[in-house]
């Protein structure tokens, strides 16, 4: 079929539309398509950005999308003995207004030349002779429509059903999902700073997060292992994240007098990314690859990072037919830096999950704020050496940390 | 078979995230569920933040 344009984005999301902008500022000839009726909602997320995982972008993010400035974390043992993580003065992150925020980003696409539509879901790839060349789509109450391009590019976050249809294995593990529940609440009165709170009682392999936002509202939430298997849910054994959630308020001095303004919820990855994210014609960007981080399944700096480097490749892959080999150096470079960097956090949730409440209490006993500034920059060995001092038997499921 | 309770349903299409068959898919404003592709393998329960998703025997 005829080509209609030189790239379809599957999905409007912080990696499709970070694609979008920077192909279509480069000369491409881009469609962004969305299954939603309106651009970033619902909100499937805690909303909060680390500054510095943004510096790369060279885009400044308003002031309307930004519900507060953060100036570190607050992090909480099951025996309650908290460190407080902050650079004096500093702002290391926000949270955002997800809704305002994804919007702005897909508009500076617009700005650039993308063309954007909402409400249009993908149905399945077009092949001719095996090979992919366009996009069936659907726009609600219309009749189906085919729209032809060269290069397709799945940004479809958690579902991924096109990279599916592709051939990629986008499917989730229960083990390497974290299912989460979230209230907006409100009033809570708070120092903007992140609250981590761990344990397996209140949050099995997982943790409470306390993210502060704009008039004195916050987001409360828990995401628990997704393979867990501790409650009976109408008779087959589940993770039940939204009744943790409700117990943890009911024992929080402030949040037990709070109102809820939203309840949402979903499921977020916390496994290893995909191993390949190129085939002829087609790349996966975003966390429709499960480049998502493992800690905290914070998947925006990520889709970002990806959607900017996908597109460099992908204008110099314009004369090269799209070919896999022609879109490789994305992979390639990708996994040479985010890729290690999410490796190096998938063994740290990986040691962390296996901790019991005493170990956790005992970690959080022997560190301090700088050893946590260690950890926070992907430094191990310091803070494990300490730990494993007073806890050798700690040191076989820490080890693989500092190797 | 499974069922959902709609009306309870919080639209995170986390069940469609889990489903080895793709027999759950987020459609506008509405889990839609493709009983032919199911395997009954009770991922999506399991997962269901919101508990709105049963295994039916």
């Amino acid at each position: 079929m005829k080509p209609d344009y030189d790239v379809i984005v599957i999905g409007g999301g912080p990696a499709g539309s970070t694609f979008a902008r920077y192909a279509a500022q480069s000369g491409m000839d881009v469609l962004v398509i969305d299954k939603r009726k309106e651009i970033g909602v619902p909100v499937r997320c805690g909303e909060g950005l680390g500054l510095r995982e943004v510096a790369a972008q060279d885009i400044e993010i308003p002031k309307r999308a930004i519900s507060t400035d953060i100036y570190g974390a607050r992090v909480v043992a099951p025996n309650g003995k908290e460190i407080v993580w902050k650079e004096e003065g500093l702002t290391t992150g926000w949270v955002l207004e997800r809704k305002v925020f994804d919007k702005w980003l897909c508009e500076l696409a617009i700005d650039k030349g993308a063309e954007v539509r909402t409400y249009v879901r993908a149905l399945d790839l077009i092949r001719e002779n095996g090979k992919i060349s366009g996009v069936k789509v659907a726009r609600w109450g219309k009749d189906e429509e085919e729209i032809g391009a060269p290069l397709v590019v799945s940004a479809e976050g958690m579902e991924a059903r096109i990279a599916k249809k592709a051939g990629f294995d986008t499917v989730h593990r229960l083990y390497d999902v974290d299912t989460c529940y979230q209230y907006e609440m409100k009033p809570y009165d708070h120092q903007n700073l992140i609250e981590l709170y761990f344990g397996n009682r209140i949050a099995p392999r997982g943790y409470v997060w306390i993210f502060p936002k704009s008039d004195r509202r916050a987001n409360v939430g828990i995401g628990i292992g997704g393979n867990l298997t501790d409650w009976d849910k109408n008779g087959i054994p589940g993770a039940d994240p939204k009744k943790l959630l409700d117990e943890f308020i009911a024992n929080h001095p402030q949040l037990k007098e709070s109102s809820t303004l939203d309840d949402f919820g979903g499921v977020i990855s916390v496994g290893a990314p995909l191993n390949e994210f190129v085939r002829d014609n087609f790349m996966v960007i975003g966390t429709a690859g499960k480049q998502v981080d493992p800690i905290h399944g914070g998947g925006i700096a990520l889709a970002m990072e990806a959607g900017l480097l996908a597109a460099k490749v992908a204008l110099d892959a314009k004369g090269r037919g799209y070919t896999r080999d022609s879109l490789l150096e994305y992979e390639r470079k990708w996994k040479e830096s985010a890729g290690r960097k999410v490796a190096k956090r998938l063994l740290l949730r990986k040691a962390v999950e296996k901790l019991s409440d005493d170990d956790l209490n005992h970690i959080f006993n022997s560190i301090t704020q700088n050893d946590l500034n260690s950890v926070m920059a992907g430094n191990f060995a310091g803070p494990v050496a300490k730990v494993v001092a007073g806890r050798p038997q700690l040191l076989k499921m820490l080890s693989a940390l500092t190797s | 078979m499974i069922r959902i309770r709609h009306e309870g349903c919080i639209l995170c299409a986390g069940c469609a995230s889990v489903c080895p068959t793709g027999a759950l898919e987020l459609v506008g404003n509405r889990i839609e569920y493709y009983p032919e592709k199911c395997i009954k393998c009770g991922a999506c329960v399991k997962v269901c933040p919101a508990s709105v998703v049963t295994l039916e025997k």
